[in-house]
């Protein structure tokens, strides 16, 4: 495929609204749209384009080299105005749509105002104008208070509480009352480790009267390995994680990239603090000092960590030259993971909506420039770091050598081998032939004479090799069989070199940065940019400047400088973004619905005073994350039940103020593990390399002989998604998933209905009813009850299923089924019985029930 | 109300198979309910619920749907539909003017006329070449436009431009999720929107050409595979087929029934037992809607179904009309490997894809016209680019085109485009569109209009903003193309 040229144009406009009461301003409405239009050539720039400056309403006036843009009162006479208008300005493709140009009509009308005071000069650059400075976002963290609400219709049991009522009083609503027990444990169990619950813990949860059975709940719950393998998705969700590189057709498997989950996994079981989870995925190679050799399993992890910088799909594994690409992908996933803010169209220029300049963006690269350095691009298979010891290596270079001498043994004995038996098959041919045939055989196949040439096609017998030996000498090549045995067994001593991907510098090499003119790595212009924090993500003159490192330092530490500076407890823009996105895995929704941009593009929090509240208790709480799902998990608003009412959905449909628990479908990887754990066959194994995928005849992507590892380990293969979490929103092609949709749609019922995978699973799960209703029911008859055996078997399936037994219509449904199917398959079946009960438990399978949480 | 054949369909569905009641029993009470069919009056700022069920145009509509045959790669224009004879008669000499190159590198101002011979056709004589026989048999019900214009020669950038409203940005609802968000479903038991991809692969920028974008999923494009089974897990196995199946699909309705009932107005449960009964109704309907081998062997040769150069293409020409016929509402052909991409060897390159693709297309229009179907379907041939008139690199037997974005031709035909006209014009040798240019954003002002939807009122509020298919970029319905 041949590509011309990429171009990056954004323009997404969100117009500045103005209603009609309100006065028109050029900081609040009009500077919006010129920076939107115009302010590329009229005011970003060194030099203006017809001289003429628009970052001020007083350079506007005073006009360039044609005169005034705008003249107060006189929109008809203003060429600003006229020149939109005509579509001669913006050049281009770009138009200002026609209800923008109002606006800027509308204020010249009013004698073009303005809020403040103009200076007479401004520095180069767009700067931050107040208007953009207020913007919630920017604002440093402070805790706000905790509302009191007064005669609360439920318990408010921690700050969550308050807030959230506060906000349902507004419109006249409360909270639901709580959820009973068996949904609330099947939803903390769901939630926490993505898992449903025993049987047995359903039993004892529900028979513990203890005021605090619910936090102990929790707790136990928090401790399950299983948390980290569920919480660790969602992380690896935002990081975009990849088993293969993505590079085209080939789509190059990355063998080691499974250390990084790994980590995440161990990371979040051991609540390691968030700040220090965050500053080893960005910077752990610069925590393990060098020489990398002997590495200790802590060392290990920490340069796994960095994984989260190789996420991104990277093109040159199969030859692509461009790493500008990684680079720009890397920098995505960054910002939008951790800042909330999409700093890609400040690649190219000023950001149009949001205070991020280019020179920004590029100082913020300067930050990773050292380590992916595109101008000395190392492919993934040279980031690699070998786990050997010296005592490995030595003991490697050990079997080689002995190995060698072996071999050299064997290849000496196989020749005088061969040579035996050539002589002895000569013997038997006439003295006066051997000289001439021997020459002949003897002679490099090259070198013989066409007569040689002859005479050794005639004379086959004699071409003893080694591949034949046994022919001629049975003895000898059963030797030389058992010799070759022995090298293998030495050389399978040698230990196995494992290997770690890493994101790091190349000690003593400082690449420098530059802003590329118009995103274009072949156009660097300007001077060298230090590396910096986002100018707006400190207060004024307050930015994040990162020192060089002291001399005699090997590496320029700035990505380490960087994460310590973002975990620090203060980020305006970190601490938000990261308390929302543990809220929104939670409940199914952000207080921002658009994690991943905060910005002017995104939406406003639903709980602006709760989410800073909550970005206030992460530190706080010593950065724990299990102290924090444990806090919002005990809310009131937590625990609340799903139920719709009439007068909440007239308020509140969407339930953007929590007045009840949202029901929610289970992630497509929970799907799939639950539907394992009914059949009774989850692998719970951790870590390791993933299962390798393979496609079935049909071409869907699954695992080899349906091997029910837990979806977290199945290869996350760019090329090769598999179908099974991909139909159920599984992030697939996206460099990373800020959100996950929740869709509903036919093809996921035909996988429902007809996949080979569903079905293998009814069946394992059908056998399994069978084996335990078979059981319960010789206990009942053994104590001399009488149960109904086919009550008995959809009252398992219920349970296993559904986590609940079946209520008195179910149980009537289940069976007339069972009765009527058994019948139709008799004699069609080879057992109609369980092809029956197969059917049912696919049914249960398929149902909402088992998709979806209360 | 008129009989649409997915109506029909249904009837017989129902008739036919006794699951049907029970399905869509619960179907008709969700409606009732004005569930599925949730259409009124929305606050300011605010989106109707995603539904699929019909809804009004904003005026009267001339199509009903749309098939959009898109050209990978940039067709080269100068040699298929835009005779140039300035460029003919100064073949080999250089280029005056300037030009918008893609690749610098191989960068010519050699002009390279057409090698091949341009004809009058039809009753109104638009000019065709000898490449496309085919096309210049139904040149009389077709509008040809000359004068198309991205201004970008990437591409993705024209692509984008094309399916999403804005150049080189993706992940904004395509063409095929703004009609269906705007205009619902008349097939009841087959996706609105539905993507035929090719067996060459995925086209440039993927999932995106039929992404939904910031608009419900429910709007998304279905993609059918490019080779059997087109849908996946479309049959149920063996041993739960036939009255077995019913049986599963009544326990299971039953389920969610229940499960439903604890939890009144519930969308997301309520559109999952919507999904099973299409689900179940496409068994049918999806397999009997692609199932080619049903058509007469007359109408299967005429798409070229009996040679191996057009069998392919036209299998998926005829499966999009049969689609059409059963009320989808936008259908799209995609191809992979962009085999109209001639940068090099052009004179055998060209005729191949020609070869491949002009018999097809040229059917469907003759027949949907034979089957009363072409006044209410929009037919789209074009690609995202043309070339340009200078070679790329030496002008030899080897030569091809570059990338032009600024001057290019599509075709149109049916649902309210005036047949048998030429419209607009590019410069004496073809590189820029001089006269009467369409861009993109012209191009689905125009096409929204045939549906009968005003791409200025097809909002969707995101992000803090309406957001429309043309973002508010200027965008003129093309009335002089319409009949």
């Amino acid at each position: 495929m041949r590509i011309g040229f990429t171009l990056a144009v954004l323009i997404l406009a969100p117009a500045a609204p103005a209603t009609a009461a309100e006065p028109v301003t050029f900081e609040q409405h009009v500077r919006p749209i010129l920076k939107a239009y115009c302010l590329d050539c009229h005011g970003a720039g060194e030099k203006m384009s017809g001289g003429l400056d628009l970052r001020l309403k007083r350079f506007a006036v005073a006009g360039g080299k044609n005169g005034a843009a705008v003249v107060p009162k006189e929109p008809g006479k203003s060429p600003l105005v006229e020149r939109m208008k005509a579509g001669e300005m913006p050049p281009g493709e770009k138009k200002v749509p026609a209800e923008q140009i109002a606006i800027i009509e509308k204020w010249i009308a009013a004698g073009a105002p303005a809020l403040r005071d103009e200076p007479a000069t401004l520095p180069p650059g767009l700067g931050i104008t107040a208007e953009e400075r207020a913007y919630w976002f920017y604002q440093p963290l402070q805790r706000p208070a905790v509302p009191v609400v007064s005669n609360p219709n439920a318990p408010i049991r921690n700050p969550i509480d308050a807030f959230v009522l506060a906000k349902l009083r507004e419109k006249g609503l409360g909270f639901n009352p709580e959820a009973d027990r068996a949904t609330l444990i099947r939803r903390a169990t769901l939630d926490l480790t993505g898992l449903p619950p025993t049987a047995k813990e359903i039993e004892q949860f529900l028979a513990d009267r203890a005021p605090d059975a619910y936090e102990k709940l929790i707790d136990r719950l928090l401790a399950s390995p299983a948390y980290g393998e569920r919480w660790g998705r969602h992380w690896l969700d935002a990081a975009g994680y990849a088993d293969s590189d993505g590079d085209g057709a080939t789509d190059t498997v990355r063998p080691f990239a499974w250390r990084y989950r790994d980590y995440v996994v161990r990371a979040l079981n051991a609540d390691k603090p968030l700040d220090r989870f965050v500053v080893e995925q960005l910077a752990g190679d610069e925590l393990v000092p060098r020489p990398w050799s002997n590495l200790g399993p802590e060392q290990i992890e920490l340069l796994a960590a960095t994984g989260f910088l190789r996420t991104a799909p990277d093109g040159t594994p199969s030859g692509a030259t461009d790493a500008e690409q990684v680079v720009t992908d890397t920098l995505k996933i960054v910002t939008s993971s951790l800042l909330g803010t999409s700093v890609g169209c400040a690649q190219c220029h000023d950001h149009r909506y949001d205070p991020v300049s280019q020179r920004d963006y590029y100082q913020l690269r300067a930050v990773f420039e050292p380590a992916l350095d595109p101008g000395k691009w190392r492919r993934p298979g040279e980031r690699l770091v070998s786990l050997y010891t010296d005592a490995e290596r030595a003991k490697a270079a050990a079997v080689d050598a002995e190995a060698g001498k072996m071999q050299t043994e064997f290849n000496q004995k196989q020749s005088a081998a061969v040579r035996v038996a050539f002589e002895k098959e000569l013997e038997k041919f006439p003295t006066e032939e051997r000289e001439k045939l021997k020459a002949a055989f003897d002679t490099a196949e090259a070198k013989r004479t066409d007569a040689q040439k002859k005479l050794v096609a005639a004379n086959p017998k004699l071409n003893v090799t080694p591949g034949v030996l046994y022919q001629y000498n049975q003895k000898a090549a059963d030797e030389l069989k058992t010799m070759q045995g022995k090298i293998q067994a030495k050389r399978a001593e040698r230990p196995v070199e494992q290997f770690v991907a890493v994101m790091a510098e190349v000690p003593g090499r400082v690449p420098t940065t530059k802003l590329f003119h118009r995103g274009d790595a072949r156009q660097p212009k300007g001077p060298d940019l230090p590396p910096a924090d986002l100018t707006i993500a400190a207060p004024d003159s307050k930015r994040f400047e990162i020192a060089p490192p002291a001399s005699g330092t090997a590496t320029t530490g700035r990505r380490l400088a960087w994460a310590r500076h973002l975990t620090g407890g203060t980020h305006p823009l970190f601490g938000r973004v990261m308390a929302n996105r543990i809220w929104l895995n939670h409940f199914g929704r952000g207080i921002v619905d658009t994690p991943g941009e905060f910005g002017k593009l995104g939406q406003l929090p639903t709980h602006l005073e709760l989410l800073d509240w909550l970005a206030t208790e992460l530190p706080k709480q010593g950065w724990s994350l299990k102290k924090f799902h444990k806090l919002v998990m005990t809310s009131t608003t937590y625990r609340q039940s799903s139920k719709r009412d009439a007068a909440k959905d007239a308020a509140d449909r969407a339930n953007t103020l929590y007045g009840r628990f949202p029901v929610r479908r289970l992630e497509a990887e929970a799907v799939r593990d639950r539907m394992l754990v009914a059949a009774g066959r989850l692998d719970l194994t951790p870590f390791g390399p993933p299962v390798a995928v393979v496609e079935d005849a049909a071409g869907q992507v699954g695992t080899p002989d349906d091997k029910p590892r837990r979806s977290l380990y199945l290869q996350v293969r760019r090329s090769k998604p598999v179908a099974f979490l991909t139909a159920f929103d599984a992030p697939a092609a996206d460099l990373n998933c800020e959100r996950r949709n929740a869709t509903t749609t036919a093809p996921q019922a035909l996988m429902l209905l007809n996949s080979d995978f569903v079905r293998k699973q009814a069946g394992y799960f059908a056998a399994r009813v069978r084996t335990e209703a078979t059981a319960d029911f010789l206990r009942a008859w053994a104590a001399d009850a009488a149960p109904d055996s086919v009550e008995l078997t959809a009252a398992t399936a219920w349970r296993l299923a559904y986590l609940r037994p079946p209520t008195a219509d179910e149980l009537r449904l289940a069976t007339s089924f069972l009765a009527t199917q058994s019948a139709a398959l008799r004699g069609k079946a080879k057992d109609a019985e369980l092809a029956a009960l197969t059917n049912l438990c696919q049914q249960l399978l398929a149902s909402n029930e088992f998709l979806y949480v209360d | 109300m008129s009989f649409h054949p997915a109506l029909l369909g249904r009837r017989a569905f129902l008739s036919n198979t006794a699951a049907g009641v029970g399905l869509f029993a619960l179907a008709d009470l969700l409606r009732r309910d004005g569930l599925l069919a949730a259409e009124g009056p929305t606050k300011p700022g605010e989106n109707p619920p995603a539904s699929l069920a019909p809804k009004k145009p904003h005026f009267a509509p001339k199509a009903k749907a749309m098939i959009s045959l898109f050209m990978h790669g940039g067709p080269s224009h100068v040699d298929l539909f835009d005779p140039k004879p300035e460029l003919t008669k100064h073949n080999g000499k250089e280029y005056r003017g300037d030009v918008h190159y893609s690749f610098v590198n191989r960068a010519s101002k050699t002009l390279f006329g057409s090698p091949w011979k341009f004809a009058k056709h039809g009753r109104c004589g638009t000019e065709v070449s000898e490449l496309l026989p085919h096309t210049a048999g139904i040149v009389d019900d077709i509008a040809v436009v000359r004068s198309m214009h991205t201004g970008f020669n990437g591409h993705e950038v024209s692509i984008r431009y094309f399916h999403g409203g804005i150049a080189g940005v993706t992940g904004r609802p395509t063409m095929g999720s703004w009609i269906v968000y705007g205009l619902g479903s008349e097939a009841q038991n087959l996706p609105a929107y539905m993507v035929l991809s090719d067996p060459g692969g995925p086209p440039v920028d993927a999932a995106h050409n039929w992404n939904c974008g910031f608009l419900p999923p429910l709007y998304q494009g279905t993609v059918l595979r490019p080779q059997e089974p087109r849908i996946l897990n479309l049959d149920p196995p063996p041993d739960a087929a036939g009255d077995v199946q019913r049986q599963n699909l009544d326990l299971l309705a039953a389920l969610n029934r229940r499960h439903l009932a604890d939890r009144p107005g519930e969308a997301d449960l309520e559109a999952r037992i919507a999904s099973y009964e299409l689900a179940a109704a496409m068994q049918t309907a999806a397999k009997e809607a692609l199932d080619v081998s049903r058509e007469p062997e007359r109408v299967r040769n005429m798409y070229g179904l009996d040679r191996p150069e057009t069998r392919e293409y036209g299998t998926r020409c005829l499966i999009a009309r049969r689609l059409v016929e059963r009320g989808v509402r936008f259908v799209q052909l995609f191809l992979g490997s962009q085999p109209w991409d001639n940068h090099t060897g052009i004179r055998t390159g060209l005729p191949a894809i020609c070869k491949r693709t002009d018999q097809p297309a040229a059917a469907l229009v003759k027949d949907l016209k034979q089957r009363g179907l072409l006044d209410s379907t929009i037919v789209h041939w074009g690609g995202e680019i043309g070339r340009l008139p200078v070679c790329e690199g030496e002008l030899n037997a080897n030569a091809g085109r570059d990338h032009n974005g600024q001057g290019f031709t599509c075709w149109l035909a049916g649902g309210g485009i005036r047949a048998g006209t030429t419209y607009g014009a590019t410069d004496e040798v073809g590189h820029k569109a001089a006269e009467n240019v369409v861009t993109p954003n012209d191009f689905q002002a125009t096409l929204l209009h045939l549906l009968g939807l005003d791409h200025d009122k097809l909002v969707y509020h995101h992000g803090g903003r309406a957001q429309r298919l043309t973002d508010g970029r200027p965008a003129r319905v093309v009335k002089e193309i319409l009949a």
